[in-house]
């Protein structure tokens, strides 16, 4: 009856997998039993991660890339076999008032957090659904998204709509891929400890704000939002598409 | 030892299923104890109260079960409030008579109201309670919703009432009981094949709409509602509450 998170078999490509969710991803998808596939600008960042895959006696194969090159990421997936899940993480925020966000940032981050997250997942894609057995054996699409993506908080306009952008990229996708059996679905977690929101948690006014919004009073783990990654990533959720997972303590119940 | 990757494991926990003689409330109760979870089974028939004892004693946990008509608040209080364990409620029990607006029988919507909407907020009022009072750490409640706790269907104007009723009384109870750590979820399945819907199914319009509606093309089966209501009460969900599992393949996607 009870279908267990197991990704024996599997291969699976994650981006952005250097630091913080990516890496959890990484690492939770590989004790899982997957074979990972990690990509991330930073070199040392991924010795790390393919160390600590090692150690847990995982398997892990990796590629420096930036991900909004498309070209090179082409290139990498070129090198790649097959692939069954796609955890499509790789994203940054730069918080500022809607009146104040500078040209460059708001270019900068909706590069990264919707084009090129539409390109990887197109390229990722066309890989998946060229596998013989697909409609078997099935396949599972992961986009970080957020709490918002789902509602709106100050200094995040640029935020919001990338991520709200990307719950409506994984409906539509989930629609057009069901056919293939390939399943398309978003994480929504609250603020999580990781490099990137430990630098705008410094500001404890914020911080207190924050947690006062999340009913649980804690934010989450890398552990929390990596675990359901690989619930949606894994047969356990095989009829489960088109939505989200949302990891927020209750922020978006209020 | 994982690092980032949390197991559905339930060993040491207790976990009241009502409507546990059947369908979905049978495949949790079952998913649970296969996660080593503890079992306490409500419901109204005795025979079948009694082979899934069979069942679940096969899993080496412990099995506990009360006859009873959920509707009977004193009956279900009495029992409940002498619990001595008790961590997770699956409140399960509900039934749905399909019937178009304008010809819904008085008897009929007072049958579903009744079930799907009082006496779900009873037994989660009285769970709680219990939980609280035995000082767990923490504690896991999963409504069982549906897809038409978020969507209309035809002929389902007061099982629709009712279970958008249950989406908002999770959101509701998740912010009332996040202080107690006591977690609370819906799971909304599409229709799911159970003993009960198997007439509905039989029906080749249905069968149609149904499929029609389903991008993936498949059923959902018990196992797969389960599995999410196993998720959903362990500790692989910590930071889950307030919000909704959706397992409908793509159904409220489009």
């Amino acid at each position: 009856m009870l279908k267990k998170i197991d990704l024996k078999n599997k291969i699976a490509l994650v981006t952005g997998a250097g630091k913080g969710l990516g890496k959890a991803c990484a690492i939770a998808l590989a004790e899982a039993g997957a074979k990972v596939i990690i990509l991330s600008r930073t070199k040392s960042d991924l010795v790390n991660v393919n160390k600590i895959i090692k150690r847990t006696k995982g398997s892990s194969l990796s590629f420096v890339c930036d991900v909004t090159k498309t070209e090179e990421f082409k290139k990498i997936l070129n090198k790649i076999s097959r692939l069954d899940i796609l955890v499509n993480n790789a994203g940054n925020n730069r918080p500022e008032h809607f009146t104040k966000v500078k040209q460059e940032n708001m270019e900068y981050l909706t590069n990264l957090n919707m084009r090129a997250a539409f390109n990887v997942a197109q390229l990722c894609s066309k890989k998946m659904v060229k596998a013989k057995n697909r409609k078997k054996i099935g396949g599972s699409i992961i986009h970080m998204s957020s709490q918002l993506g789902k509602v709106g908080c100050e200094g995040r306009n640029v935020y919001n709509m990338n991520k709200f952008g990307i719950e409506g990229l994984a409906r539509g996708m989930a629609v057009e891929l069901a056919s293939y059996n390939i399943r398309v679905n978003t994480v929504c977690p609250t603020f999580v400890e990781t490099p990137m929101v430990k630098k705008f948690f410094k500001n404890t006014k914020f911080r207190n704000k924050m947690l006062k919004n999340i009913p649980l009073g804690r934010v989450a783990k890398e552990s929390d939002v990596a675990t359901a990654v690989a619930f949606l990533a894994a047969d356990s959720s095989e009829m489960i598409t088109g939505t989200s997972l949302v990891v927020d303590g209750g922020w978006t119940a209020q | 030892m994982s690092i980032f990757l949390k197991d559905i494991n339930l060993k040491g926990k207790t976990a009241l299923v009502t409507g546990a003689t059947k369908g979905l409330g049978r495949g949790a109760a079952i998913a649970i104890a296969e996660a080593g979870g503890n079992i306490i089974a409500v419901g109204r028939n005795q025979l079948e109260l009694d082979s899934l004892k069979k069942e679940i004693k096969k899993l080496k946990v412990n099995y506990t079960s009360f006859n009873c008509d959920i509707n009977n608040y004193n009956h279900i209080k009495s029992f409940i409030s002498k619990l001595n364990k008790l961590d997770i409620l699956v409140n399960n029990a509900g039934t749905n008579i399909p019937e178009a607006f304008l010809n819904v029988k008085k008897s009929s919507m007072e049958t579903i109201l009744n079930i799907n909407t009082k006496a779900v907020f009873n037994v989660a009022q009285l769970c709680a309670n219990q939980i609280i009072k035995l000082k767990r750490k923490s504690g896991s409640i999963i409504n069982v919703s549906s897809i038409f706790g978020l969507v209309a269907g035809q002929k389902r104007t007061v099982y629709s009432m009712t279970k958008f009723g249950v989406e908002g009384l999770t959101k509701g109870m998740a912010l009332d009981l996040a202080k107690y750590n006591i977690r609370v979820n819906s799971v909304c399945p599409n229709l799911v094949l159970t003993p009960r819907t198997k007439k509905y199914f039989k029906d080749k319009k249905y069968n149609k709409y149904v499929r029609e509606n389903t991008p993936i093309n498949k059923v959902v089966s018990v196992s797969d509602v389960a599995t999410s209501i196993a998720f959903l009460a362990s500790e692989a969900s910590s930071m889950i509450t307030g919000t909704s599992l959706i397992i409908d393949g793509g159904w409220t996607s489009k």
